[in-house]
């Protein structure tokens, strides 16, 4: 029996006691696939994840989430609010604000300034969502994608809010939602991780650090976690054999590796051995498929050009959308970006700007591709922060320089792809863009509704732990239907 | 009803349509066993992975309440019949004696002996839909074994008994076996083989001797034997040999380094406060008392009360003091628009949970927000434990502490003049280019005599946060992060080389006063308030809402009278109030029946991969019950009797025949233990990442044995810090000695641990057990990563430069270093016919074997031909990468 998976996740004895599976050998082999070395590098057998999953035919069968990390203002990108403007410099109405506790930034702040948006808004498309200016290309995409206008949050700070966006919990030590979609789902190639995670650096080179604990595993076994694939230096940690071993000497060392664990395989009787085995087998072929996955030279000019000038820069917003759209054609199931710094609390009208140029021209330019493929019709697409910012000015309101904290009662995200309703938005936030109003969307119903679209019933992906049923969607979370086709 | 995996009620929970349906037998629509159903369709029950833990039992084999019956009771019934009264159904608690024996209008849940006329058979054997219990909908069914079981326990009286975990443990006789079995006279084989025969299994032959010592000295210190001390042991013939040779490795200063890193995991050490922005701390010397504590065989009692409460001891030492810091290892979240209350708040639950986990054994958090729904832990108990934390004088703000380090009061401080005055000197030098910077912005922000840059209107035109970052505050007062984003402006919006120039020196001056600053020595510390805090229970464990239950400091109720069956009486009229040092004491007090336990079982897992219990996190209602339990009761009796002797304990355990058994497996053994959970075999487990990391150095001799200190920065790839943090933390790798220091000194940034670790606890929060998973990505590290490729370098310019001439006695050498044995004629076969093809590749290209012959920063003697050392460190690196190098054997 050979072992493929791509982490081998657990150990088999792991896997066995994990799931109380009283398999025999046979059975086990069922579970883990039995495709030789050199499979195919898409195939959809390669790794079963948990049995009897998908609970149901899945819309989707990959993931993009395009994550804006720092809380992007709703109210100056996808919710337009005119009142803002005719209410300029009033007080935030304490029937808007309801007693919402506020961070400790602006806490000792004497008002409450209401605060518009310089920005103008313009309807897009067919369908006509309005959409702010300074997004013109997601506008040219408004009849792809779902603007959903009524997220909440409980979480007002960025550790816990991204943390709760991407473990379920506002605490540490969840996994991650794309470790709980491997650990269901398993993986559909051999040859790349399952879960890849790539992280941009902004034009400004500023924003706040990303811990590597977001793309965690959690309780779930360590293999689950994501795997970050780096813009410089090696794609993946330690990747490249050291100077001086060339891919012919790895082959010579690997075959030594692999005869004498044979001989010891047939001494101790661990099956253990044969799983080291084949990993190490998996590590060789990681070390060129990740290279030839991370250069773009094969792409077409204009396919290159569409993602905008950014896309020649390593770890550009650009250049992972690029990359992003080869790795959902290799297979790779769940793919995480991080685009930092939009966290405005001053200076907002000269920063919101920069960084929505970084994002804007690249992610509408990845709708189109994976439309153009036939990729978005089974790849379901998020873009969106961890919260969105207060109708209120940090510091003073002021129509032409402003900034706004932090705020997670109501915010705005896009979807795309994979069952989504293209061409619509969905629920609202009241006049101030201060609390929701209709349709409400919490953190778990987005989750629940994208396990969902992966053919998963969120109340039933679950992991024991603690002597407790746990799950991403915690006790909460109900699917969206109204965002369905 | 559709039911949630999760036992927690839910609070946002779609409205589900309930309808009471009483039984046909029951007459009053009211009776208590009221059936709840929901009108939608049942939901498709994944029962596969309910249960972990193995409930089959032989016919022959009599049922046992704790190990057949009350993991069932509690797994499948204590979500609505359990201690939760929130969600308690039908007013029915089958977690308690009363419950389960109880008749209410004529009706009674078990009458013992009769299983047709007990409610509970009736209900979960029922075909019908509105009857059968659990309800179809519930995500956790009872399989057929399940119910047989259930009916057989009630058919033979249904014997009631308490959770085990939850009495105190007697010391059990040991059993008789039959000297024919074994020679030993260790109870540990006793207990092991007493189960074997049972299961008509026998154990295995002693391990061969290298491999034992390999195993052994691994297990007590860390790192292989030498070459040296395997000829001595293999010589040895007396038969105290084996005894002698542990006696020696539990006096190595190794053992304490060794053991430290496990409780360093349970005690999420590290040397950053973690989130954003990720301080460095120094509780470094808080590590060095753990080692010295645990070589100077301090006694797990003392141990626990220093470490709880050293600061609470009449006339605290310094060391008692330090050893305090146990409880500010936890994260700190000194977020910018962090609410102070609700960090403080978080930090005393981190404390709650992890003295709970650590000493109970228990999964406390589950009652933070609610009662406990498996075991009888109830909110207020939660929050009597909170109260016993909440009395620390840690405000939750991140200012106020040791200067810029991540040091928050309160702080024991353990810097020396030297490093206080490096402080002052990099302060000076900041001081002088402020005084530059100020002359130079006279002319670059023109404003009136007397108003600051920020009046200037020149810089009121500067973008984003630089107003506010860069213009607003005096320069002397200007930030790290402020700078480092006006830098790019004024290199390349609005290019100004002399005041870029400026500005790189300001920034090259705060760093270096901030590195001298991390390096003062304050250790976080605990305290108590002259005056305490109140607490009162938070509503679903919310800092913001507070409720107007108030608690006292207290012994969590269940162990008040130590019953699961007879219920807990209220403590509401507790006379006292417990502290810390009250908690600690009783922690290690003959009361708490999970001391000892939990602190054997860690011991346990750390020598045989899984502990006696297997979820060492969780003793409770829902654990896998003990494969061994009267093992694990004679081994935690034995170690309070012996005053908490922990070397005793690890001598006791390694001394067993157990576990001297060969790690040998048939496929038919396998096939019926595949977890080795009987133990007729010795373990076999891969090595932790970071005893690999020591083996390698330990095989090259590069393994540096200096003890203590700041911790140390080893080969880590470019960019990893600055990745994560955008450029404010920059790793400056340490050269020298430094880089061969073990694995336990490496300097641990929480946000992005150290690369070379895998499998490792995050030391983020608690954790008590350890990975042992198999991926391409750890074969890279092990292969690939420089501290790796350098030993295997290293290695082979030993086995070029040393007395042995031939390729088979360096290959002896080499092979042995890393296994313990020599390889046997078809290994060894393989290998020199590896290592003729690597020379030739080679030595076809001797460019790429000088790369390969010059990796790392040791030196390398220059008489070694590149060709052949290029191939012999290619060699050993195979060699260190083979399983069985990477595996305890």
């Amino acid at each position: 029996m050979s072992c493929h998976r791509y982490e081998a996740i657990h150990t088999r004895r792991d896997f066995l006691a994990q799931t109380g599976l009283g398999l025999g050998a046979a059975a086990l082999a069922q579970v883990f696939g039995g495709n030789a070395f050199g499979a195919p590098a898409v195939s959809s057998s390669s790794s079963t994840g948990l049995p009897g999953l998908p609970h149901f035919p899945a819309k989707a069968k990959r993931v993009i989430c395009l994550f804006q990390s720092g809380g992007p203002s709703h109210l100056d990108l996808l919710d337009e609010k005119p009142l803002l403007s005719a209410r300029f410099n009033e007080d935030l109405p304490d029937s808007v604000r309801r007693g919402q506790r506020i961070t400790g930034m602006v806490a000792s702040q004497a008002r409450l300034a209401v605060q518009p948006s310089k920005f103008a808004f313009q309807p897009g498309g067919k369908c006509g969502t309005r959409i702010s200016d300074l997004l013109p290309h997601t506008r040219e995409i408004a009849d792809d994608i779902c603007v959903i206008r009524s997220l909440h949050t409980e979480a007002i700070n960025h550790d816990p809010a991204i943390t709760f966006f991407q473990s379920g919990s506002q605490l540490p030590g969840r996994p991650s939602m794309g470790a709980w979609i491997d650990y269901g789902l398993g993986r559909l190639n051999d040859n790349l991780p399952s879960f890849v995670v790539l992280v941009s650096v902004n034009s400004k080179r500023a924003g706040q650090g990303l811990l590597a604990r977001l793309w965690g595993s959690g309780f779930l076994p360590s293999g689950h976690q994501g795997v970050q694939f780096r813009s410089a230096g090696e794609p993946v940690l330690y990747l490249n054999d050291a100077p001086g071993i060339t891919r012919e000497r790895r082959r010579t060392m690997l075959d030594g590796i692999t005869d004498l664990n044979r001989l010891q395989h047939a001494q101790s009787g661990d099956p253990e051995i044969e799983t080291r085995i084949s990993q190490f087998e998996m590590a060789y072929r990681m070390q060129a498929s990740v290279p030839e996955l991370m250069a773009l030279d094969g792409e077409p000019a204009h396919v290159r050009e569409s993602y905008g000038p950014d896309v020649t820069t390593p770890g550009s917003f650009a250049r992972n959308c690029l990359l992003a759209r080869r790795l959902a054609e290799r297979g790779v199931r769940f793919i995480q970006l991080y685009h930092r710094d939009w966290d405005h609390h001053g200076g907002l009208h000269d920063s919101l700007p920069n960084i929505a140029k970084d994002v804007d021209q690249p992610s509408a330019a990845l709708i189109r591709d994976l439309k153009q493929r036939g990729l978005l019709d089974d790849t379901l697409v998020i873009w969106g922060g961890e919260f969105g910012r207060t109708p209120y000015a940090q510091g003073d309101a002021n129509r032409e320089k402003y900034g706004r904290d932090h705020h997670g009662k109501a915010f705005s995200l896009w979807m795309a792809g994979a069952g989504i309703k293209p061409g619509t938005t969905y629920g609202a936030s009241d006049d101030f863009g201060f609390n929701v109003t209709e349709n409400p969307v919490h953190i778990h119903d987005l989750q629940a509704t994208i396990l969902h679209q992966l053919g998963i019933d969120h109340e039933r992906l679950t992991y024991k732990f603690q002597g407790r049923q746990y799950r991403l969607t915690d006790v909460h979370g109900k699917v969206v239907k109204g965002i369905l086709t | 009803m559709r039911t949630d995996f999760h036992p927690c009620h839910s609070a946002r929970r779609e409205e589900s349509t309930w309808t009471l349906a009483p039984l046909r037998r029951i007459e009053s629509p009211a009776g208590f066993f009221a059936t709840l159903r929901m009108t939608s369709s049942p939901q498709f029950v994944l029962t596969l992975l309910a249960v972990a833990g193995s409930c089959a039992v032989h016919a022959a084999e009599p049922i046992d309440f704790n190990r057949h019956i009350q993991p069932i009771l509690s797994d499948a019934c204590f979500r609505c019949h359990g201690p939760d009264a929130g969600s308690r159904k039908a007013k029915l608690r089958l977690d308690q004696r009363d419950g389960v024996f109880r008749t209410r209008e004529d009706v009674t849940v078990v009458v013992p002996g009769k299983p047709d006329a007990s409610e509970l058979y009736l209900r979960i054997s029922s075909k019908e839909e509105d009857e059968v219990m659990p309800p179809r909908e519930s995500s956790r069914q009872l399989k057929p074994a399940e119910i047989d079981l259930l009916k057989r326990w009630i058919a033979a009286g249904a014997p009631w008994g308490t959770h085990w975990a939850f009495s105190a443990p007697a010391r059990p006789p040991v059993p008789a076996i039959e000297k024919r079995d074994s020679k030993s006279e260790n109870p540990i084989d006793a207990f092991v083989r007493a189960r074997l025969a049972r299961e008509k299994l026998t154990p295995a032959p002693e391990a061969e001797r290298a491999a034992l010592l390999r195993r052994v000295s691994r297990d007590l210190t860390g790192v292989p034997p030498t070459a040296a001390e395997l000829d001595a042991f293999i010589a040895d013939v007396a038969p105290d040999a084996y005894d002698r040779a542990v006696d020696r490795l539990l006096a190595s200063p190794r053992y304490g380094e060794r053991w430290a890193w496990d409780w360093l995991d349970l005690a999420r050490y590290a040397d950053t406060n973690g989130f954003q922005g990720d301080p460095e701390r120094t509780m470094w010397p808080w590590r060095d008392w753990v080692v010295n504590a645990l070589n100077a065989n301090m006694p797990y009692d003392q141990f626990t009360v220093e470490q709880l409460a050293g600061d609470l001891l009449p006339e605290a030492t310094r060391d008692q003091k330090l050893a305090s810091g146990f409880h500010r290892n936890n994260m700190f979240n000194g977020e910018g628009g962090r609410i102070a209350e609700e960090t403080r708040v978080e930090n005393v639950f981190d404390r709650v949970d992890t003295t709970s986990t650590v000493w109970l054994g228990l999964t406390f958090t589950c009652a933070r927000c609610h009662d406990h729904k498996f075991d009888p832990i109830k909110q207020t108990d939660y929050f009597s434990l909170y109260d016993i934390f909440n009395q620390m004088s840690e405000t939750g703000s991140a200012s106020g502490g040791g200067g810029r380090s991540g040091a928050i009061v309160p702080v024991l401080d353990m810097s020396t003049d030297a490093e206080r005055e490096a402080v002052s000197k990099a302060q000076a030098a900041i001081d002088a280019v402020a005084k530059e910077i100020e002359t130079f912005e006279l002319i670059k922000f023109p404003r009136p005599e007397g108003k600051a840059v920020v009046d200037s209107p020149a810089a009121q035109k500067l973008p984003g946060n630089l107003v506010a970052t860069h213009a607003r505050p005096a320069v002397n007062r200007r930030d790290l992060n402020g700078l480092l984003e006006a830098l790019p402006f004024f290199r390349d919006t609005e290019p100004d080389a002399p005041y870029v120039a400026l500005l790189n020196k300001h920034i090259s001056a705060i760093r270096k006063r901030d590195n001298a600053s991390n390096n003062i020595t304050k250790v976080m510390i605990m305290d108590e308030l002259p005056k305490k805090r109140d607490t009162f229970v938070l509503n679903k464990g919310n800092y913001e809402s507070r409720t107007d239950v108030k608690v006292l400091g207290a012994i969590p109720s269940l162990f008040a009278k130590t019953s699961l069956g007879e219920g807990t009486p209220p403590t509401s009229d507790t006379p006292a109030r417990l502290n810390r040092l009250d908690l600690a004491r009783w922690l290690v007090s003959p009361e708490n029946p999970l001391g000892a336990r939990t602190a054997v079982n860690r011991a346990w897992q750390a020598f045989f991969g899984t502990g006696i219990v297997k979820t060492a996190e969780d003793f409770g209602a829902q654990s896998e019950p003990p494969s061994h339990p009267e093992l694990l009761d004679w081994l935690a009796t034995e170690f309070v009797a012996s005053g908490w002797d922990v070397k005793k304990l690890h001598r006791t355990i390694v001394t067993s025949a157990t576990y001297r058994q060969s790690s040998r497996v048939t496929p038919a053994l396998h096939e019926r233990d595949p977890e080795n959970r009987l133990l007729a075999r010795g373990p076999r487990h891969r090595m932790p990442s970071w005893m690999l990391r020591d083996q390698a150095l330990a095989a090259a001799g590069l393994l540096n044995e200096t003890r203590g200190g700041p911790s140390v920065k080893p080969y880590q790839p470019a960019g990893i810090w600055e990745e994560a943090t955008f450029g404010k933390k920059s790793y400056q790798q340490d050269h020298g000695d430094a880089l061969y220091r073990r694995s336990l000194y490496v300097f641990w940034r929480r946000i992005v641990g150290p690369t070379s670790f895998f499998d490792a606890g995050a030391r983020q929060v608690c954790t008590v057990k350890v990975a042992h998973t198999n991926t391409p990505l750890h074969a890279l590290v092990t292969l690939n990563d420089p501290a790796f490729v350098e030993a295997a370098r290293v290695m082979a310019q030993r086995a070029l430069t040393s007395a042995v001439r031939t390729d088979s006695a360096r290959l002896d050498a080499v092979f042995r270093a890393a296994t313990a044995r020599l390889p046997a004629a078809t290994e060894k076969s393989v290998l020199l016919g590896r290592l003729a093809k690597l020379r030739g590749q080679f030595g076809a290209a001797p460019a790429e074997a000088h790369q390969l012959a010059g990796a790392g920063e040791f030196e390398r003697p220059e008489s070694i031909p590149v060709v052949e050392h290029a191939a012999w460190t290619a060699l050993c690196s195979l060699i260190l990468n083979l399983d069985e190098a990477l595996s305890k054997e």
